[in-house]
């Protein structure tokens, strides 16, 4: 925790209370058909919220939902509310760039950008948001990098290709370039499924000192994972009309130990899925 | 048949059953050894079919278009021969310039206009998008008499331009409009769709999307097209034929009359002069240099590593 450098302490000015998201009847439809719904919970900040379930619960489309990554599709709906500091992101007083500033996002597979190196992958997000000050983009680069557990091995080649880099330090990378933005909330959508168990253990570690920081919000297929990391879990099921759906949120220990629901054991205890 | 050379043996099968099995399986591998040979030894024939033609033709054009690439050739225009010097026919130079300045003018009409398209065909769902892309196709495989015929009609009948190298001009990049747009809307649609994700999770607007990660992780598709189109349009005479005038004159200036490779070639077939027929081999030589060079260029672009410019 302490080779974190949290250089913008606003990080904590600007949070009300402990609630980093809530998500109230959240559902997500595509040219009418349901693919996730009754999601209703609260995101605590500061933890990891992991989402599980088996393939088509949902946990993707709910998740891309909370950064409005669903906007670009054509026939895509999100009903419901998800408030993001008490602000509707959806239809309240929020751009969806700024949405996306706050609530960062780290892919199923590494995707760093191919024609930029290291330290221009770091660094987009703020280019993109306008920040051009050399200055301010080396300690962005250098404190993100740090934070991703990558500085020591790509100090020495940060003006080399991103593409030069292992899956497992491009996906470090990609969260370098997450946090680069100073996100409150980071979205991760199956981080770790492309990489080996040695990139995936360091990758889980890194979650876990990095919720001291940035709230985290995870999918996951690998119920361990969800077990190891996780602080809260949702858990969702596909319906009896192949919508995904909410079949219970709580603490992961009461999930995986003492769920209210039999369908959570089940699925818990390798039963199904 | 297949599944006999792979398969379990069954269990519990008595020994005949299983000669049976292994006898059968043999005999169809051999079989398939017999049918994969041949086709081997068919392919390689057609091969060669192909090839003699084509080695043909470099040798030729080797054996009788090299003795043709003197300094003259380069550095002097046009002579017509006469009785007492019948070897007199000058060079080419006019035709090189021509056929250089008409491609770079084409490039410059032809190659942002193409990009820009192409890239809005990758991006748009529209109608508008469609019927475009239906002309562009269409285009692409039309005869390239039309280019030039349209060039003649519309500029120099209709805008009374005259025959000049921007008419040539335009009729090629006509011609190399359908090839851009095409190549580039490939290469933007191959871009994957995670790195526009990538961009817009950062809070990136869509116009950066496009311009600072769609854009350059396509330069290399979209660079490879612009010289494919181009070393289509240099070997052209159709579009230029009726359009560029011809003339001996050594200018790059967009508005006079120029002359060009495959329109010397074409002129200097016909003459009744031996040396100048001859000439044609040089001419054929060095155009087809240039298409060499560009293809060498499109395909060291195309499979050149990202590498990062600082």
């Amino acid at each position: 925790m302490t080779e974190i450098k949290t250089s913008q302490p606003t990080v904590l000015a600007r949070d009300p209370g402990v609630t980093a998201m809530q998500l109230q009847d959240v559902a997500v439809s595509f040219n009418g058909r349901v693919a996730v719904r009754d999601a209703t919970f609260d995101v605590a900040k500061n933890r990891v919220t992991s989402l599980i379930g088996p393939s088509g619960s949902g946990k993707t489309t709910l998740l891309r939902a909370l950064n409005r990554l669903h906007d670009l599709t054509p026939g895509a709906k999100v009903s419901g509310q998800i408030l993001l500091e008490g602000t509707d992101i959806y239809r309240g007083n929020l751009t969806v760039t700024e949405l996306r500033t706050r609530v960062g996002m780290v892919f199923q597979r590494p995707n760093p950008f191919p024609t930029m190196s290291i330290y221009d992958n770091v660094v987009s997000g703020l280019r993109f948001n306008g920040i051009k000050k050399k200055a301010l983009l080396d300690e962005a680069a250098e404190t993100s990098l740090r934070s991703a557990a990558l500085w020591d091995s790509v100090e020495s080649r940060l003006k080399v290709a991103a593409s030069n880099l292992s899956g497992g330090e491009q996906q470090r990378l990609c969260i370098a370039r997450a946090l680069a933005m100073d996100p409150e909330i980071l979205l991760m959508d199956e981080p770790t499924s492309a990489l080996d168990p040695i990139a995936t253990l360091k990758i889980e570690e890194l979650m876990t000192t990095l919720k001291e920081r940035v709230t985290i919000i995870i999918v996951t297929h690998n119920m361990q994972q969800a077990a190891r990391i996780s602080d809260d879990c949702a858990f969702l099921l596909m319906g009896e009309d192949r919508a995904g759906e909410l079949i219970e949120f709580d603490t992961t220990e009461k999930i995986f130990n003492n769920p209210n629901d039999s369908r959570t054991l089940d699925y818990t205890l390798g039963r199904f899925g | 048949m297949n599944d006999l050379t792979t398969m379990d043996e069954p269990v519990g099968v008595n020994q005949t059953m299983r000669d049976e099995i292994r006898r059968v399986s043999n005999a169809t591998r051999a079989r398939r050894i017999l049918i994969s040979r041949s086709m081997t030894i068919l392919c390689g024939l057609a091969l060669a079919i192909a090839a003699v033609p084509l080695f043909l033709l470099i040798y030729q054009l080797i054996r009788r278009g090299a003795p043709e690439l003197t300094g003259t050739f380069f550095t002097q225009v046009p002579q017509t021969p006469t009785l007492i010097a019948p070897n007199a026919t000058g060079g080419l130079s006019n035709a090189i310039i021509g056929s250089i300045a008409l491609n770079i003018y084409a490039s410059i009409l032809a190659i942002p206009v193409g990009v820009l398209v192409g890239i809005y065909l990758a991006e748009s769902a529209s109608k508008f998008a469609s019927a475009l892309r239906i002309i562009a196709q269409t285009m692409a495989g039309a005869p390239s008499i039309l280019m030039g015929l349209f060039a003649f009609s519309f500029l120099l009948q209709d805008l009374k331009v005259g025959f000049s190298a921007i008419a040539g001009s335009f009729a090629l990049a006509i011609l190399m409009l359908p090839v851009i747009v095409i190549s580039t809307e490939i290469a933007v649609l191959n871009v994957p769709n995670t790195l526009r994700e990538a961009g817009l999770a950062l809070g990136a607007k869509p116009h950066k999307v496009s311009m600072r990660i769609v854009l350059p992780s396509a330069l290399t598709g979209i660079v490879t097209g612009c010289i494919l189109a181009i070393s289509r349009a240099i070997g052209e005479t159709a579009p230029v034929l009726l359009v560029i005038g011809g003339g001996y004159l050594n200018t790059w200036q967009p508005l006079n009359p120029v002359s060009a490779l495959p329109l010397s070639i074409y002129e200097n077939a016909k003459s009744e002069w031996p040396s100048q027929r001859a000439q044609v081999w040089g001419a054929a030589l060095v155009l087809v240099g240039f298409v060499f060079i560009l293809s060498l260029t499109a395909r060291i672009w195309a499979s050149r590593k990202q590498k990062v410019s600082n």
